[in-house]
């Protein structure tokens, strides 16, 4: 080489300096880039491997678990007895049939034949009765609460599984179609229970084979699930749902391929070339709010915070448009779906203004905000539009750990912005809204004439044709005597990449007939 | 007024002093100039870039960013100066008191400090900010407190060095009091030390505290801070990549700054003649100094 080339491939310092500021340049610019020209096609897939960063459970076993959500991650290993459809009704599931006795307090759920659990046991009625009877015995069961009613469990041959009640009810195969209703093998429970927190014994479409605590979970198919015909991926990987300004990046570059989105993110999902599924769920923001504290204490504060939210801005702004206003606790097309209530407190200031008026409060009214960092956005909107009206609320953060201790247990906070994610059994979902122990009435409100109510919901037949209006006026019973404030529904926004579409049932993620 | 001169005459320091005199100036009128109320979410506008309205855009609310930005200085560096205070507070007087006031009073002090520097900063502000309430003032006060092993380190060094000092020794056999040889003798070559550790613990605290409020721990929303800007802007990076850069960059001035300023501090008082001329053999005032300040630079850094 001679000298004279030196100078061409050696840059001076000022040079090397500004290549590398370009460089960086370039590089901090394509990091923070929100759209793609890479492809990211759902073609691209054939893994057999779903990656799906949701969230981890609480805990494996459906008797323990603390969270309703858990019953996503759950029916991934666990069966339930029965199922629900697109508008809330029980369909068969491990159970094929089931049949009320004429008082309404004997049901038998008969079970699809050649049932396994995942080790190859049999799932009989007898298996099936144990599991209920350890869901509603056992010390520190989170489920026995909601099934209070029934008097006796016990097997009939190999297939029939007898409940009987103490009071007619026919909210069960709603109720078994939850973590309620999930069959553990009573074979693993009845040698020890402990062990279920980690290691699920269910008869799902998938077994776990590791689990690290908050940070993933493996599973593979199950060949003895009953519909494993339909499972087409291989393996299975749980993760927790990833920070909101890493997901898409993390889809893309295929750490994950299924991934929970919030709105802020659709769209540069989409232009990321990944696929966008938007999928309508029970999910419903709420506040909860505490009647025993001030300023809530007095009725005229809670009404006019319900027609002081703007509830159409809360949508478009904190999720960017995705999902829809809400003013009772049912989505569109539920069966308690109140179409009266479509509008019941439409954001009216003036009117807000008005009730604090004529009630003769003086504002600003002061008020403590508790927020869990669900959604900064609409808490801090929601801020702004009470005090528009003269209600000025502070916003209290608090860890989302502590946020069931605190305002569900304690009943220590006075207004909180959460989300509701649906029962199976709209009575459950009363009891837990506005029941006299419900987890989220956090004031322990009652209402005898919600009470009667719900009493003649759960002695209708589902399939009775009074059951519709009878459960629709419990909703605006609800709804007009709580101060619960419903704000908006929440579906869920999957990102995915080389996987094919999800089934849109809103109450369950399921995974048959999904490809990867 | 000579150390100030000397500090002026050093030109990282002008620079350093230029960039902290400006964020002062908006630590105090920062909310009072503001274009646009702090607080006001022009809903309608959310998200936007920069605009002839909104100089820097938009936050996820449409509330303006120049004005958070300026309003919230006022919150990120009080509540910096107040952890920086306490720790001082705490730290300078135990220091002089460690190398002053007998053994068991050394012992003692030294296992508080010794247990204080094994403590992390944050996770203890999140431990007290959890069990004191989620508030500025207890964030504040457990960072001061984590950070005084720092000032007292520093003090009692140098103190140590000048209690050995002939000229010292003279003074107390003549009959000065202790709190006249304090004052006369110590006080002063002390100070610049406490005042290097001071911009350093200074930029530190502000790291901190962005990082509490990145946290969501601190100050409450939507009060605007630096870190609880950068915090949210990150949840809309596809929406905003650029809008990080602002609170990203006020915090870099800042924090580079104080860093710059405290070893100007350390330049500017430190005998540098001196210390050159002197033989390794004789341990002069200004070596006792100049290894304090040394051990105050790997104190903070630590």
């Amino acid at each position: 080489m001679t000298r004279a080339s030196s100078p061409i491939l050696t840059p001076s310092r000022r040079g090397f300096l500004g290549l590398s500021l370009a460089a960086g340049l370039v590089l901090g610019l394509e990091a923070c880039g929100g759209t793609s020209t890479v492809g990211g096609s759902s073609s691209a897939g054939g893994t057999g491997t779903i990656k799906w960063a949701w969230q981890l459970p609480t805990t494996w076993d459906p008797v323990t678990s603390s969270a309703g959500s858990d019953v996503q991650m759950l029916a991934l290993t666990y069966d339930a007895i029965t199922a629900l459809d697109d508008q809330g009704n029980a369909t068969p599931w491990l159970a094929e049939k089931w049949t009320y006795d004429d008082s309404g307090k004997v049901v038998t759920f008969t079970l699809r034949p050649d049932l396994k659990f995942s080790d190859g046991s049999p799932l009989d009625a007898t298996a099936v009765a144990k599991s209920i009877e350890r869901g509603r015995t056992q010390d520190g069961s989170l489920i026995a609460p909601q099934m209070a009613t029934i008097k006796s469990v016990k097997a009939d041959g190999d297939l029939d599984v007898v409940v009987e009640l103490t009071e007619v009810d026919y909210q069960y195969p709603l109720l078994f179609a939850g973590k309620t209703g999930m069959v553990v093998n009573p074979a693993v429970f009845e040698k020890d229970a402990d062990s279920l927190a980690t290691q699920p014994a269910g008869s799902g479409p998938f077994t776990l084979t590791s689990y690290v605590q908050n940070d993933h979970a493996t599973l593979k198919k199950n060949p003895n699930f009953s519909a494993a015909d339909e499972i087409k991926v291989e393996n299975f990987e749980l993760y927790p749902q990833p920070d909101p300004s890493t997901a898409v990046a993390a889809a893309r570059s295929g750490q994950f391929n299924l991934v929970r989105l919030g709105g802020a993110q659709l769209q540069q999902a989409k232009d990321a070339g990944l696929d966008v599924q938007v999928i309508n769920t029970m999910f419903v923001s709420v506040l909860d709010v505490n009647v025993t504290m001030a300023p809530f204490d007095e009725p005229a504060v809670v009404e006019a915070m319900k027609y002081a939210i703007d509830r159409e801005k809360l949508k478009e702004v904190a999720a960017f448009g995705v999902g829809d206003v809400s003013y009772q606790p049912f989505p569109p097309g539920y069966v308690g779906y109140n179409p009266e209530l479509a509008s019941i407190y439409a954001y009216d200031p003036d009117k807000s203004r008005q009730v604090l008026a004529d009630a003769g409060l003086k504002t600003p009214i002061k008020a403590v905000f508790t927020s869990s960092g669900q959604s900064d956005a609409a808490v801090e909107l929601t801020q702004a539009q009470l005090k528009e009206v003269g209600i000025e609320a502070t916003i209290d953060s608090i860890p989302a750990t502590q946020h069931t201790q605190l305002v569900y247990l304690e009943h220590s906070k006075a207004l909180a912005y959460d989300g509701f994610a649906g029962r199976e059994s709209p009575v459950q979902a009363f009891q837990v809204l506005f029941g006299a122990e419900g987890l989220m009435n956090p004031g322990r409100t009652t209402n005898p004439e919600l009470d009667a109510q719900l009493e003649k919901v759960k002695r209708t037949p589902t399939d009775d044709p009074t059951y519709p209006a009878l459960l629709q006026e419990a909703t605006k019973i609800a709804v007009t005597s709580f101060p619960n404030t419903f704000l908006t529904l929440v579906p869920a926004v999957i990102a995915r990449k080389g996987v094919s579409g999800l089934p849109t049932r809103p109450s369950l993620r399921r995974f048959e007939g999904v490809t990867a | 007024m000579t150390a100030l001169r000397n500090l002026w005459r050093i030109p990282t320091a002008r620079f350093a002093l230029v960039v902290l005199a400006g964020i002062a100036f908006l630590t105090v009128f920062g909310g009072a100039l503001a274009p646009h109320d702090p607080l006001k979410q022009y809903t309608d506008h959310v998200l936007e870039g920069p605009s002839a309205t909104h100089w820097l855009g938009t936050d996820y609310v449409g509330r303006d960013v120049l004005s958070r930005l300026m309003s919230g200085t006022r919150l990120s560096v009080v509540g910096a100066a107040e952890a920086v205070i306490i720790g001082a507070a705490l730290g300078v007087p135990s220091g002089l008191a460690s190398a002053w006031l007998g053994p068991r009073l050394e012992w003692l002090t030294l296992r508080i400090s010794d247990t204080l520097v094994i403590l992390p900063f944050t996770v203890f502000a999140i431990a007290v900010a959890g069990t004191l309430g989620n508030g500025l003032q207890q964030a504040m006060f457990a960072i001061g407190v984590l950070i005084s092993p720092i000032f007292f380190r520093v003090t009692r060094s140098v103190a140590m060095g000048m209690r050995r000092q002939q000229y010292v020794e003279a003074a107390e056999l003549m009959g000065a009091t202790e709190w006249w040889t304090l004052r006369t003798h110590i006080w002063s070559k002390v100070l610049p030390n406490v005042a290097v550790t001071f911009a350093q613990a200074t930029g530190a605290a502000l790291l901190v505290v962005a990082s509490l409020s990145f946290l969501g721990l601190g100050v409450s929303p939507p009060a605007p801070t630096w870190g609880g800007m950068l915090a949210s802007d990150l949840d809309y990076l596809a929406q905003q990549p650029w809008a990080p850069v602002f609170p990203g960059l006020l915090m870099m001035a800042a924090v580079g700054s104080l860093n710059l300023l405290a070893d100007a501090v350390r330049e500017a008082t430190g005998d540098a003649r001196r210390r050159r001329r002197s033989t390794p053999r004789t341990a002069s005032p200004a070596q006792s100094r100049h290894e304090a300040q040394r051990q105050t630079k790997e104190t903070a850094r630590a």
